[in-house]
C-alpha cells in the first residue's frame, strides 16, 4: 500500500517499484484449472453417442453398482477416470452396518457419497446411468433421496453456446 | 443378387447424399493379435454360460470395453499414453501389522451380526450411520489415496511437480473462521470466497513433538503476466510440531484474488515435513509484499531447491471464484487498477479448403474469407 513519503530515498523507490510493476498485465489470461470450463459450463459435454446407452454426455456420472456382496457408488468423467467413490467394503462404512448390501447400506452409501462430492467440489452430478427398470427400486429411490438431502444436484446445468 | 443391391443404392443416392463404391484394397495380412469371440465354440453354444440378466451383461461389458485392445480404439485416441511412470516424491507409506488388525475388524463385525437392534434398524431401513466417525476412520485408512486421486483430477500434480505424484499421508486440517463463530473448512477442491478467507486459516495437523515442518499456499492459476508460474501467498517455514505461530513466517498471507471473468482458481496448501531445520533466507520476502513481481513463484524450483531436506506430506486445497473484496484487495493492498478478462471461444474449426468441394452450398466460401460478406441471407 501507498505510505506517507518518508524522509530515506531508498524506502520511496521500494514502494514505487512495487506499484508500477503490478500494473503491467498481459492481454491474455490462461487459467489451467482442469475443472474451471465444466464449472462455468463452457466445456465440451462429448455428444456423439446418441444411438449407444449410456450416453456421454456428461462432465460427471454418478455410478451406483450393486453386487451380491457389496454396494458402490463411483462418480467418473467421461473417459473412465473416477474421482470420487464410496464402497460398502470399505471398513470406516462397513463398522456402522449390519449387512453391506441392501436397502439401509445403499441409504447410508448416499449420506456419506453425498459428504465427499461436496468436499471434493463437485455439486451437479449425472444420474442417468441407470437401468430402467431398476430405477423404481427401493434402494436406488433411497440413494437418490439421500444424495438429494445431502446437498448434490442430480441433473448437470446446459451447456452455454453462446 | 447384385441388381436389387444395386437399385436399392440407386435409389438411397435419389434421396440424399450417394455412397463411394471405390475400395482399395491394400495387402492381406495376418490380424495382430487374437480376434474378438475366437474363444467362444460356435458349434456348442447350448452348454456356454450366459449371462440372463441385463445388469450382468451391462457389467461384462464395461468390463471389456476397458480392456487394452491392439486395434485402433477411440479411448486410445483420446487419451494420451503416460510418457514415464509417475515418479512418488511423498513419504513412504508406514508398515502396521495387518494380522491384529485383521482379527480386530472380524470380530467387530461378528458382534454387529449378533446385535439383533442393527438388525432390526436394518430391517426397518431405520438405521443412520454417524458421518463423523465414518469420516474419522476414512481419514486413517483411505483417505490419502483419495485425496491423491481427486488431487490427481485437478491437475494439482501435473502443474506444481510436473507430474511426480505423493499420497498425502498427514491429514491437513484447514479452516476460515468467520466473525460470528462460523468456520469455513477447506478440503479437497470445496469452494470458497475471497470474502471469507480474507484473514490466514486455522491449520491443524497431527505431528510429532521435535519435528519441523513447512506450510506453503500458492495460487498456480491466477498469474497476470505468465501462465507456467504461481502466485505465493503464504509461506511459514521450521514450525516445530502443529504450532502455526512458533515457525518463521516468511512470506506473509495474501487475500485471494483470482481476477473477475477468470473462472474458478486452485488455491493449494501444500505440508511438507523437514528432516531438519532448513536456511530459507532466499525464499524470504520483505514483510509487507505486495509486489506480484516479488510474489511469482514456481513450487518445482523452491521444492528441487530443497528436496533433499523436506517431502510433501500433506495436501489441501480450495476452488475461489472472484467476488467484491478481490476489488478492494486489487485497489487498496495491490495498487493496482483491477483487470477484467472475458472469456474469448476458440475459433470454429474448418478443414483445409478444396477447389472443387463436392456436394458443398454456395455459403462454402463464406467460411474461408476473410471479410465478413455472406452470400446467403441477403435478400
Amino acid at each position: 500500500g501507498l505510505r506517507f513519503a518518508s524522509t530515506t530515498a531508498s524506502l520511496k523507490t521500494e514502494t514505487e517499484v512495487d506499484t508500477s510493476e503490478n500494473e503491467v498485465v498481459a492481454p491474455n489470461f490462461t487459467n489451467r484449472n482442469p475443472r474451471n470450463l465444466e464449472q462455468m459450463a463452457l466445456a465440451r459435454k462429448e455428444r456423439g453417442w446418441k444411438t449407444t446407452w449410456p450416453k456421454r454426455e456428461f462432465w460427471h456420472r454418478l455410478r451406483l453398482e450393486r453386487t451380491q456382496h457389496y454396494v458402490e457408488a463411483f462418480v467418473e468423467r467421461s473417459n473412465g477416470d473416477v474421482v470420487v467413490s464410496a464402497s460398502t467394503r470399505e471398513w470406516a462404512i462397513k463398522r456402522h452396518l449390519y449387512s453391506p448390501k441392501g436397502v439401509a447400506a445403499c441409504k447410508n452409501l448416499g449420506r456419506v457419497m453425498a459428504q465427499r462430492c461436496l468436499e471434493a467440489g463437485i455439486n451437479f452430478v449425472n444420474f442417468k446411468a441407470v437401468i430402467p427398470w431398476e430405477h423404481r427400486c427401493d434402494s436406488i429411490q433411497e440413494f437418490e433421496k439421500a444424495m438429494e438431502e445431502g446437498g448434490v444436484v442430480l441433473h448437470e446445468p446446459r451447456r452455454i453456446y453462446r | 443378387m447384385a441388381a436389387p443391391l444395386l437399385s436399392a443404392a440407386l435409389r438411397g443416392a435419389r434421396g440424399g447424399r450417394s455412397f463411394g463404391t471405390a475400395a482399395v484394397l491394400w495387402r492381406r495380412a495376418a490380424p495382430l493379435g487374437p480376434m474378438p469371440n475366437e474363444d467362444v465354440d460356435v458349434g456348442k453354444l447350448e452348454v456356454l454360460e450366459r449371462c440372463r440378466s441385463f445388469a450382468r451383461y451391462l457389467r461384462l461389458a464395461r468390463r471389456e470395453s476397458r480392456q487394452p485392445r491392439w486395434w485402433n480404439t477411440y479411448h486410445k485416441h483420446t487419451s494420451a499414453p503416460p510418457a514415464e511412470p509417475e515418479r512418488d516424491i511423498g513419504l513412504p507409506p508406514e508398515r502396521l501389522s495387518w494380522a491384529k488388525e485383521k482379527k480386530e475388524r472380524k470380530r467387530i463385525l461378528r458382534e454387529n451380526h449378533q446385535n439383533s437392534e442393527m438388525e432390526r434398524a436394518a430391517r426397518l431401513r431405520t438405521v443412520l450411520i454417524p458421518l463423523d466417525d465414518v469420516r474419522a476412520e476414512w481419514e486413517r485408512t483411505s483417505g490419502p489415496f483419495h485425496k491423491q486421486r481427486v488431487a490427481k483430477h485437478f491437475g494439482v500434480f501435473r502443474d506444481l511437480f510436473r507430474g511426480a505424484t505423493f499420497t498425502p499421508w498427514v491429514a491437513l486440517r484447514v479452516h476460515y473462521s468467520q466473525e460470528d463463530e462460523y468456520l469455513v473448512p477447506v478440503y479437497h477442491g470445496n469452494m470458497v470466497t475471497p470474502s471469507e478467507a480474507s484473514s490466514p486459516p486455522e491449520v491443524s495437523y497431527e505431528a510429532d513433538k521435535g519435528s519441523l515442518w513447512t506450510l506453503l499456499l500458492t495460487n498456480p492459476d491466477g498469474h497476470l503476466r505468465d501462465a507456467d508460474s504461481e502466485y505465493l501467498h503464504w509461506l511459514v517455514t521450521n514450525i516445530p510440531g502443529s504450532d502455526l505461530k512458533a515457525g518463521k513466517e516468511m512470506c506473509h498471507y495474501l487475500p485471494p484474488f483470482p481476477a473477475m471473468g477468470t473462472g474458478y482458481h486452485r488455491f493449494i496448501f501444500l505440508l511438507f515435513k523437514q528432516r531438519g531445520p532448513i536456511d530459507f533466507s532466499q525464499d524470504a520476502r520483505p514483510t509487507p509484499c505486495y509486489s506480484l513481481k516479488m510474489r511469482t513463484f514456481s513450487t518445482f524450483d523452491f521444492y528441487r531447491k530443497h528436496e533433499d531436506a523436506m517431502t510433501p506430506a500433506g495436501l489441501a486445497f480450495f476452488q475461489c471464484q472472484w467476488d467484491s473484496s478481490v476489488t478492494s484487495t486489487f485497489h487498496q493492498l495491490l495498487n493496482m487498477r483491477e483487470p477484467v478478462f472475458e472469456f474469448v471461444r476458440p475459433p470454429v474449426y474448418h478443414p483445409p479448403q478444396v477447389k472443387f468441394p463436392r456436394h458443398q452450398p454456395l455459403r462454402y466460401l463464406d467460411r474461408y474469407r476473410d471479410t465478413q460478406e455472406p452470400t446467403y441471407g441477403i435478400y
